[in-house]
């Protein structure tokens, strides 16, 4: 009989592992340990027990009693087994190779005459007028080209913020411990005063971006931007939204941006349609502020302010974020062309709660970003 | 209670509610592997819940010490694990002074136990017998606090660089809680049992009343709690967990209250709905469905 309950609790371990729960040797012995402590006497308590050794958090624990009630009561119904297939395709994605720059645009666009253009030039020259490029206005061509200066132009930036943390000059309290001990052969005079500083800690940043319409190039392009930064950061958490919105924070932990790239396509099925910002600030306030937002965090938004919805309930819900935040940024796009006014009704009852309303339409606006992630 | 008396989870059931804490078959289950296999609990879950009070219940009927160590921004091993008394070693260093005593010597003695001031993580693995460490609102801390708090709950030995490594006489029983402000590490999580607390089901909610107020009247109990369940349910930005319930009925019961009416929910509200919003919204819906039976 002993055998048997063994056998079960370690097949019971490789199942859940093989449906995504991270249970390893250690919590298999342990749940070794606690059924012959006697908690196998009473299912419900047997169940219990397993739940609090093999599951870390609220999701999993749902989790596991679906596990639980099919694997024990080989009752896996149907609705369950969508579930649980589901979660093994996030799990296994392929490996897809893919731009994030050029998702979802299309190759069938007609060459304008400036574009025809700024294929021509080289060098320098070329260099500088990519910076400045709208980015719904680069070629396929010379996707290639811009990504590589990004790359270069972020790694620099990047290098620039770190060194700063570092230079910091040296002051601060008295470090006591050190200097009594350092002080012991003076008689306890104060000679050499050792000091320390609390170390300065990193923003957090928390990033929302609209995916409807027009604004998918601006966003992915911000979200690379963002990605090539995030060792700055002392935490990235992301978010998309169009008529509702989406946590990507896990998706950006992964190593590989390209892997993430397939499965961001996968997880925003509403990808560009339209805009409802108002209720999904009002989403993000309910859900995820509590989470992710302090004192410590700037909070970047990028939209174009195109609201169906009330522009009362946006305004509301952007003061909400503004006071928890430390810092609010707003970045659209359409600044970037000339004579743009924040006309729109959305656009209008946003800024009196922003500290930094800017364009990031092109690689020049991007990298202007760096003086307000700085020092903050 | 002896933990080598313990063989059952009705033992703790009874235990609890001995002392007015109520305890379903989940929670006593997760107790009694946290004091068999004596592995730290994470507990989850809204506030006002009770994961606070689990902690304080539960050194309650160990009859131990409670030892607790709350949270925050910074917190560093300063006022968490120890720090030496420096104006005691400043006056010692100048009484010191004339002495022939050789500088090693006067070192080793301004950096011993004498001048050592326990803070909760080193006094609990220090304590004469097993005590409760309720380290609380774990989310609040630095993520190199939380890498640290692994170290110790992994070998539960602390190394003092004056003294020595010292080690845990008896390791005692840890209880740590999470309001979820940020998720916690994956190594932390792994260490511990995990527990996610809910607010209670109505049957539970009233029955930890009656517990905690015995001289409440069954009728306004039952007001109570068909009320708190019932706005539980709006998109409140403050939901009451067990601790305003238990506030509210307080508060009622010292007004002579005996029924709840709409007029007694306006003035007493303040014990429920924390935010001007919550005022609002609960204003803007019409009182009298969330009260049964109303005279």
């Amino acid at each position: 009989m002993e055998f048997g309950i063994t056998e079960h609790i370690i097949r019971f371990s490789h199942y859940l592992r093989q449906k995504g729960l991270s249970v390893g040797v250690k919590e298999s012995l342990e749940a070794l340990e606690a059924a012959r402590l006697g908690v196998i006497l009473d299912a419900n308590v047997f169940k219990y027990a397993l739940k609090s050794i093999f599951c870390t958090s609220e999701k999993e624990s749902r989790i596991f009693e679906e596990l639980f009630a099919a694997y024990w009561q080989k009752k896996l119904e149907k609705g369950q087994k969508k579930i649980l297939d589901h979660r093994e395709r996030i799990i296994r994605h392929e490996h897809k190779k893919a731009s994030l720059l050029f998702l979802g645009k299309q190759n069938t666009e007609k060459r304008t005459e400036s574009e025809l253009e700024s294929q021509s030039i080289t060098g320098a020259s070329r260099v500088e007028k990519m910076t400045r490029t709208d980015f719904s206005k680069i070629e396929e061509v010379d996707s290639e080209f811009l990504e590589a200066l990004a790359q270069k132009l972020w790694r620099q930036m990047n290098q620039r913020l770190s060194r700063r943390f570092k230079l910091a000059p040296k002051s601060g309290q008295v470090d006591l411990r050190r200097t009594i001990r350092k002080n012991i052969q003076n008689g306890g005079e104060m000679i050499d005063l050792h000091r320390k500083k609390r170390k300065k800690r990193k923003p957090s940043l928390v990033v929302l971006l609209d995916v409807s319409g027009s604004m998918d190039k601006y966003s992915l392009f911000l979200l690379r931007f963002i990605y090539a930064l995030q060792g700055n950061f002392e935490r990235l958490e992301a978010f998309l939204f169009s008529t509702r919105i989406t946590p990507i924070t896990d998706l950006l932990k992964n190593k590989t941006l390209t892997q993430n790239l397939s499965l961001l396509s996968e997880r925003a099925d509403f990808w560009s349609s339209g805009t409802k910002i108002g209720s999904c600030f009002e989403d993000f306030n309910r859900h995820y502020s509590n989470h992710c937002l302090n004192s410590n965090s700037i909070v970047i938004i990028l939209s174009d302010g195109l609201d169906t919805g009330e522009p009362e309930i946006l305004g509301y819900e952007l003061g909400k974020i503004a006071r928890k935040a430390r810092k609010l940024i707003w970045l659209n796009p359409l600044k970037g062309m000339n004579n743009y006014e924040p006309l729109a009704r959305g656009m209008q009852s946003a800024l009196p709660h922003l500290d930094v309303f800017q364009s990031a339409h092109n690689l020049e606006s991007l990298l202007a970003l760096e003086k307000y992630l700085e020092n903050v | 209670m002896n933990i080598s008396e313990l063989e059952t989870i009705e033992q703790i059931i009874e235990g609890f509610e001995s002392k007015g804490y109520v305890m379903d078959t989940e929670l006593a289950t997760i107790v009694f592997l946290l004091l068999k296999l004596q592995k730290p609990l994470l507990i989850e879950g809204h506030t006002g819940v009770g994961k606070t009070e689990l902690a304080n219940q539960l050194a309650n009927f160990l009859d131990t010490e409670l030892i607790r160590l709350q949270c925050y921004e910074g917190l560093d091993l300063g006022s968490a694990v120890y720090e030496w008394n420096y104006q005691k070693q400043l006056l010692t260093i100048k009484i010191q002074e004339q002495s022939q005593k050789t500088e090693a010597e006067k070192e080793r003695h301004i950096f011993s136990d004498e001048f050592l001031m326990e803070r909760p993580l080193l006094k609990s693995i220090r304590a004469d017998k097993p005590v409760v460490l309720l380290i609380d609102e774990i989310d609040r801390s630095d993520e190199e606090f939380e890498a640290f708090l692994l170290e110790l709950l992994s070998a539960f030995q602390i190394s003092i660089p004056e003294l020595g490594t010292i080690k845990a006489k008896h390791i005692p029983f840890v209880i740590l809680t999470s309001n979820r402000s940020r998720e916690l590490g994956d190594a932390l999580k792994r260490r511990c049992l995990y527990y996610w607390v809910d607010y209670p089901d109505l049957e539970k909610e009233l029955k930890i009343l009656q517990k905690r107020l015995p001289h409440i009247e069954e009728d306004l109990s039952m007001q109570i709690v068909q009320f708190v369940q019932k706005i539980r349910k709006l998109r409140l930005s403050k939901t009451p967990g067990i601790a305003e319930t238990l506030d509210w009925a307080q508060g009622l019961l010292a007004l002579g209250k005996k029924e709840l009416d709409p007029a007694t929910v306006k003035l007493t509200q303040g014990c429920l709905l924390k935010s001007s919003e919550d005022a609002e919204l609960l204003a803007s819906e019409d009182v009298r469905k969330f009260i049964e039976n109303i005279p």
